[in-house]
């Protein structure tokens, strides 16, 4: 998918970021330039960096449950 | 070559969008697009699904950086601009149910009150996903799913966009909760930058002249 939509910066070129050391969105700006021009999609690049933390908040096993509203 | 581009939103005022976007469809033809279809999600009513069909003319950077991709999110009020799938499409199955077999999509209809499932994840080897899902055509079609429209991403040669459509509510609920194994991808939907599984009827087809 794409990104950044300034740049064309897609999710493969921003997890090499990541995956690269940055974990931020300034570090992901930096090595790949997403998120730098209008800064709409620093939230997706927020998401992944999250995605991608050692012990992200919750994989969230059950989210096809919730999705249908249901406990 | 024709694309379509694919993103998963939420639209902070849907009839106040929807009253205006004629506006914004005028603009479209002017980057080569043919067709818009907008999906709305059963449990986030200001949740959306919209494809859009273009006739490519030139880069993709230079299609999504258009102002008119912009002035797009601006008049719906999205301040954050979701990830945008951009691909072609691999395969369309209809699915019919009375033979269990598989048919060209080009004479299928969309059924009234049919749900559409759509997922975006990686799948690794497309071609085993392929193999997987024609190898469970009967029991997708005893499963009520009517249509499997298969789009491969651009940037990602493992990264698809699936559209399920399914007969019914209670069907593809089951279907969600327990997936056949062709759909084993489902599982992937939600993670990182990809959406989670989009759940939601056809608002409308859109149809536009290309300018």
């Amino acid at each position: 998918m794409y990104i950044c939509l300034c740049l064309g910066v897609t999710t493969t070129t921003v997890q090499q970021a990541i995956d690269a050391g940055a974990h931020s969105t300034k570090q992901i700006a930096k090595a790949c330039g997403a998120g730098s021009v209008c800064g709409r999609c620093k939230h997706t690049i927020r998401t992944m960096i999250v995605a991608a933390s050692p012990d992200p908040p919750s994989s969230n096993p059950d989210r096809l449950r919730r999705r249908w509203g249901r406990t | 070559m024709s694309l379509v581009l694919a993103a998963d939103y939420r639209v902070p005022d849907f009839d106040q969008w929807w009253a205006a976007i004629a506006g914004d469809l005028a603009k479209l033809p002017g980057l080569g697009v043919h067709i818009v279809v907008v999906y709305r999600s059963l449990q986030d009513a200001s949740r959306v699904f919209v494809t859009i069909g273009v006739r490519e003319r030139g880069p993709v950077d230079a299609l999504l950086r258009s102002p008119i991709m912009f002035s797009w999110f601006d008049s719906a009020g999205v301040d954050e601009i979701p990830p945008i799938f951009v691909g072609q499409v691999v395969e369309k199955l209809n699915l019919d149910p009375d033979t269990l077999e598989a048919r060209p999509a080009a004479t299928g209809t969309r059924s009234p009150g049919a749900v559409i499932v759509g997922a975006i994840a990686p799948v690794g080897r497309l071609d085993r996903l392929l193999a997987s899902i024609h190898a469970a055509v009967p029991r997708l079609a005893a499963s009520g799913v009517r249509r499997f429209w298969i789009y491969r991403a651009l940037d990602d040669q493992a990264e698809v966009m699936v559209l399920q459509e399914i007969a019914t509510e209670r069907q593809a609920e089951h279907w969600i909760r327990h997936p056949d194994a062709a759909a084993s991808f489902m599982a992937e939907a939600g993670v990182g930058a990809y959406p989670p599984l989009f759940v939601g009827r056809l608002v409308q087809t859109i149809k536009l002249p290309v300018t």
